[in-house]
């Protein structure tokens, strides 16, 4: 820095960040208590001192790419301490749900998924792509016999097996789409990551295998173990909230797949296997433990959620209640159209099952651009941290 | 219709008998006007007494208090009440009628300063004056220049054959075990509330652990281990283990400018750290010293004091705040900053670390009852003509703002006395 640096502030930026919860950022005045307190925070660059001068300064193009942004788990214990009250926590958090929109792709959904007053438009779109489809396909209506929902779209299955694919020709394309944009936005935030370290030779690549199993590997261990999270000290107990869904998370995606491979590829052709699971099936039980897990954990987070804002008298924001929101949506629609389905009431049993496929796309199209993103964009960002500390940054002699 | 000339009409009870009260007591009284000074502690001089040396000439104290108690005892229109708080206030501008609770010192006026009740007493408790850093008697001088120049008595910490000893040994009758408190209401038409200031708690500071390590110490504690007649006789050494330290570090900020704490700066700490450096190298010429910062403060004319420092090449100073201190097993122990000049986490082990904690207002929770505005951290407001802060009372100040705040203050109070 002695050499003089050339401050051009990105004004838009910075009342972004004032908007997005970053209000109180203005108020610092570069004690660095924050990096010190950090349970997260390194020795060497520590954060997030560095980022609220970076923050005041409207250096968007540092931030976005800078990984302590990303490594940051809220914890809190920075706000805590700060002696001026400009919640370094809550900057950091704003700065991240920036990126998430910066990096997004397509840009349009992205944005769309940045505001609140949006959410409309994001209930509106999968609305309207299920509901024509279930009204294209004839299925829109109360069919006789049993409840299942595997002849959601039509009962016609034997005349016409295309109906009950009809569902994976919504939501397969839609998860490789998303599963696309992730890779998109990655792939930029690293290669800005990487442009920020220091201009020297780099040794040599990491092969793919090497990556996973040096860099991704060990970070998605910490990540379960919530190895992190667990040295937090203000914002501890969002463990007990935030482990159980992960886990829930996983097992709801196993099932989710074997159901679809069971029922919807081999069902197409061995008759009996396009039923309901029983209760008694391995997977049947492992998907409703993991569906109660859901519920309660999302529960949990939601209370932590309230009473910490309460107690810091922060303005809640879309950013972070959009995921609590759409998980809960998710796991509550899903349990309920089970219950109805057993208690044979067909109209609340359908219906909720479309609302459950809807906030089920919502949660899979709009994943990259919200704060759900984190899931990968913070991997990602432990991957990096990593990776810079390897021998394939430092200089080796 | 006012004669200026005439007699001044109306008394000026001033509250707190530390420099600031000292200072408006006399000014009032000088002029002509009746003065009750009333002090809670044993004797005059307040803070200022605790210091080793004070701005700007880095006199002792006793060089200003002497010449303070000189004109006191010559002014036969300033009656001083020690031990003596304010119960209650009633009335208005012109007219307060102010209730004065005097508590028992044990000790009456035939005391000598024989100190033969000293040798006779055989119970101890820690020294208020020297922040519980070593022992005195339980009955004593309250410091070696207090004045009034009599003994007080710390009766709860006798035992009975203790207080029958101390009895015994005083020929002039001066120990009275059975003084009781009294109240005493005084007319007066002015109050000055020179009320002072208590160095902020640095165990209130959880993340500095002062608890942890004698190695801790505040920035008043270490004017008491530069003083003479303080605990160590002047020597700078660490409480406890009374070792030299080899190495220093000052932790600014200590609870100040922060909103968990202390929300505004106390003005007085940077200076009071430079001088403390100064005291340090007096003894320790080739001690590193690092002083952590959030922003050096030098007020009024002492930029020049900071260049000198700032040229000494064993001092270094680190831009960051200290957020944690670990007590290290050889007595020592390091400070955790991230020196935001380099962007890298700055640790310094040290053997003396001293915490620069700010200045509270005295009055605190008290000033709502005896009818006082206070802002929002608790330094009274001279809101109503009659009722007047000064000094630290009103704002955190070093001793030069002190005199003149109370010298303002005294020119308001004479005015409401002859409206």
């Amino acid at each position: 820095m002695s050499e003089g640096m050339k401050v051009q502030p990105d004004l838009e930026f910075i009342k972004y960040l004032k908007n997005a919860g970053g209000d109180t950022l203005k108020k610092c005045y570069q004690c660095a208590t924050c990096s010190v307190v950090c349970p997260l925070s390194g020795d060497d660059k520590p954060f997030p001192r560095k980022e609220m001068i970076w923050s005041q300064w409207g250096l968007k193009e540092k931030l976005v790419a800078d990984p302590d942004v990303m490594l940051c788990h809220q914890c809190g214990d920075c706000t805590t301490n700060c002696p001026r009250g400009a919640k370094p926590g809550d900057v950091l958090g704003a700065i991240r749900a920036y990126a998430y929109t910066h990096y997004g792709f397509p840009q349009g959904l992205a944005k769309l998924c940045s505001q609140g007053k949006n959410l409309p438009i994001m209930i509106l779109i999968p609305t309207l792509i299920i509901g024509i489809v279930w009204w294209l396909s004839g299925g829109m209506k109360l069919p006789d016999g049993d409840i299942n929902f595997g002849y959601f779209f039509g009962d016609a299955y034997y005349v016409l097996p295309v109906t009950t694919l009809l569902i994976q020709l919504i939501f397969v394309p839609t998860l490789l789409f998303a599963i696309y944009a992730f890779y998109r936005g990655i792939s930029n935030m690293w290669k800005g990551m990487a442009a920020q370290l220091p201009a020297t030779e780099r040794n040599f690549r990491p092969s793919v295998t090497q990556f996973i199993s040096e860099f991704i590997w060990p970070s998605v261990k910490e990540i379960m173990t919530h190895k992190r999270f667990n040295e937090c000290g203000t914002n501890r107990n969002r463990v007990t909230g935030h482990m159980p869904l992960v886990f829930a998370f996983i097992a709801l995606l196993a099932v989710t797949a074997y159901a679809m491979i069971r029922k919807d590829v081999f069902g197409l052709f061995i008759e009996g296997l396009h039923v309901p699971l029983t209760f008694a099936d391995p997977f049947k039980i492992l998907a409703n433990v993991a569906g109660i897990a859901l519920i309660v954990g999302v529960g949990i987070l939601w209370v932590n959620r309230s009473r910490t804002e309460r107690e810091n008298n922060t303005t809640p924001t879309f950013y972070d209640w959009y995921p609590i929101g759409i998980v809960m949506a998710v796991g509550v629609t899903g349990m309920a159209a089970q219950i109805f389905r057993l208690g044979d009431v067909a109209v609340m049993a359908y219906l909720l099952y479309f609302m459950h496929l809807v906030s089920v796309f919502m949660l899979f199209l709009y994943t990259p651009y919200t704060k759900l993103a984190h899931m990968f964009y913070r991997t990602f960002a432990m991957a990096f941290e990593k990776y810079r500390a390897s021998g394939y940054v430092q200089k080796q002699d | 219709m006012t004669d200026e000339r005439s007699a001044p009409s109306g008394a000026v009870l001033v509250v707190g008998g530390g420099i600031s009260g000292l200072t408006a007591a006399l000014e009032a009284a000088e002029v002509g006007q009746d003065v009750f000074l009333v002090e809670k502690n044993p004797s005059l001089g307040g803070r200022v007494a605790q210091l080793n040396q004070y701005f700007p000439k880095l006199c002792p104290p006793s060089c200003g208090l002497e010449i303070n108690y000189q004109r006191i005892k010559n002014n036969r229109k300033i009656r001083v009440h020690t031990m003596t708080e304010v119960k209650s206030v009633s009335g208005g501008p012109g007219n307060y009628q102010v209730t004065l609770t005097v508590n028992p010192r044990y000790v009456n006026s035939n005391c000598t300063c024989c100190n033969a009740c000293v040798d006779a007493c055989q119970d101890e408790v820690d020294n208020p004056f020297n922040f519980g850093m070593d022992k005195v008697k339980a009955i004593r001088k309250p410091h070696e220049h207090a004045f009034p120049a009599r003994y007080v008595l710390d009766k709860d910490a006798c035992s009975s054959a203790s207080l029958d000893a101390i009895v015994g040994a005083c020929k002039y009758d001066a120990v009275e075990l059975d003084m009781q408190a009294k109240e005493i209401t005084v007319d007066v038409a002015s109050i000055i509330w020179a009320t002072g200031w208590n160095p902020y708690d640095p165990n209130n500071l959880e993340n500095l652990k002062f608890n942890s390590s004698q190695a801790i110490i505040s920035n008043m504690m270490m004017e008491r281990l530069a003083s003479v007649n303080g605990p160590t006789g002047g020597k700078i050494l660490r409480p406890g283990d009374n070792a030299e330290p080899a190495s220093f570090a000052f932790v600014q900020c200590a609870g100040s400018r922060d909103e968990n704490h202390l929300e505004y700066c106390s003005y007085i700490c940077c200076m009071a750290s430079m001088k403390q450096i100064n005291y340090i190298r007096a003894q320790y010429p080739e001690a590193p010293i690092t002083v952590f910062y959030i922003d050096l403060r030098t007020p009024g004319k002492y930029e020049k004091f900071r260049e000198k420092l700032m040229a000494d090449e064993n001092i270094t100073w680190i831009k960051g705040k200290v957020a944690d201190i670990v007590a290290e097993n050889d007595g020592s122990v390091t400070l955790i900053a991230e020196d935001a000049v380099t962007g890298n986490k700055a640790q310094a082990k040290v053997d003396l670390a001293v915490l620069a904690t700010g200045m509270q207002p005295a009055i605190s929770d008290q000033a709502k009852a005896l009818g006082l505005t206070t802002d929002d951290n608790n330094f009274v407001v001279s809101q109503e003509e009659g009722m007047i802060s000064a000094g630290c009372a009103k704002k955190a100040s070093d001793v030069v703002t002190c005199a003149q705040s109370a010298t303002a203050a005294a020119m308001k109070a004479i005015q409401a006395s002859r409206r």
